[in-house]
């Protein structure tokens, strides 16, 4: 019981940190400040995914999502000399209209999920009763290459793609041709 | 489960909502991209969520998925950012009037 009240509070804490965080990145007006909030997020929602039994995403979140693709953003506003970004309007003139339709998503969804009739639980439990522990590593891994091998290939083509496009696109054009 | 789904699917609801106040909102095209990978992780939350309250892996390998989409999506974006900077320096979304390089 105690150890449960004390999950239950790590996840607030972390919700409400998440919430901040994600305001405050899309708030700031220096674009580094804004990376780090959002890095503040990723490593919130990787200890929100321990809570919630994914173990390995949250691995993946903080050595991907947190490691690899935040630091490629910062890499290239660094990379970008942006001397007048501070000094130069946040948003665009239209943002309140922004802001009127993020609010109504996020209370549509709200709504949504409010009297959404909740499936129970027990179905998939109950169809393997003694497999791996659910979001571990070897969980994944037997979904991975068993119905989900087709995509799981397929995302590796979609990353080569995604090289060499970036390769080509950020190309300099007269070193290479 | 120590959260009812619920709360979790609330709290995914305003982090997408955040995202794209910051997508619509922002002028900076790098900011852009990263208000969509707020986008990007409330669904992965919901997603955990639900893989959570079902007991079902599937959830968790969607979001792997989702992260590895993520991952082309801010490499090739970032390669449109490098190149049109080359071009014309600032990053704002105005500074990009013209439809040839």
């Amino acid at each position: 019981m105690e150890t449960l009240l004390t999950a239950q509070a790590v996840f607030y804490y972390m919700a409400a940190a998440s919430v901040a965080s994600a305001l405050l990145a899309v708030t700031r007006r220096n674009p580094v400040h804004s990376m780090l909030w959002v890095l503040a997020l990723f490593l919130h929602m990787a200890g929100m995914f321990l809570l919630l039994n994914a173990e390995f995403l949250a691995a993946v979140q903080v050595i991907v999502y947190a490691g690899a693709i935040l630091i490629f953003y910062l890499f290239v506003v660094m990379l970008l000399d942006l001397p007048d970004e501070e000094a130069r309007p946040r948003f665009e003139r239209h943002w309140p209209f922004a802001a009127l339709v993020g609010l109504s998503f996020a209370s549509l969804a709200w709504l949504a999920r409010s009297d959404m009739d909740l499936f129970e639980v027990g179905i998939a439990a109950a169809a393997k009763p003694d497999g791996p522990p659910l979001g571990s590593l070897e969980d994944l891994g037997l979904e991975l290459f068993g119905p989900f091998a087709l995509p799981f290939e397929m995302a590796s083509l979609v990353l080569l793609a995604a090289i060499i496009g970036a390769i080509l696109l950020a190309r300099n054009r007269g070193a290479g041709a | 489960m120590i959260v009812p789904l619920q709360t979790i699917l609330g709290l995914s609801a305003v982090l997408f909502g955040i995202g794209a106040f910051g997508f619509l909102a922002r002028r900076n095209i790098i900011l852009m991209f990263v208000s969509a990978e707020i986008m990007l992780n409330a669904v992965n939350l919901s997603l955990v969520g639900f893989s959570r309250h079902l007991e079902d892996p599937r959830g968790q390998v969607l979001a792997l998925f989702v992260i590895a989409v993520a991952a082309a999506e801010a490499a090739v974006g970032l390669g449109l950012v490098i190149a049109l900077n080359r071009n014309k320096p600032g990053l704002g979304v105005g500074d990009i009037t013209e439809l040839r390089w």
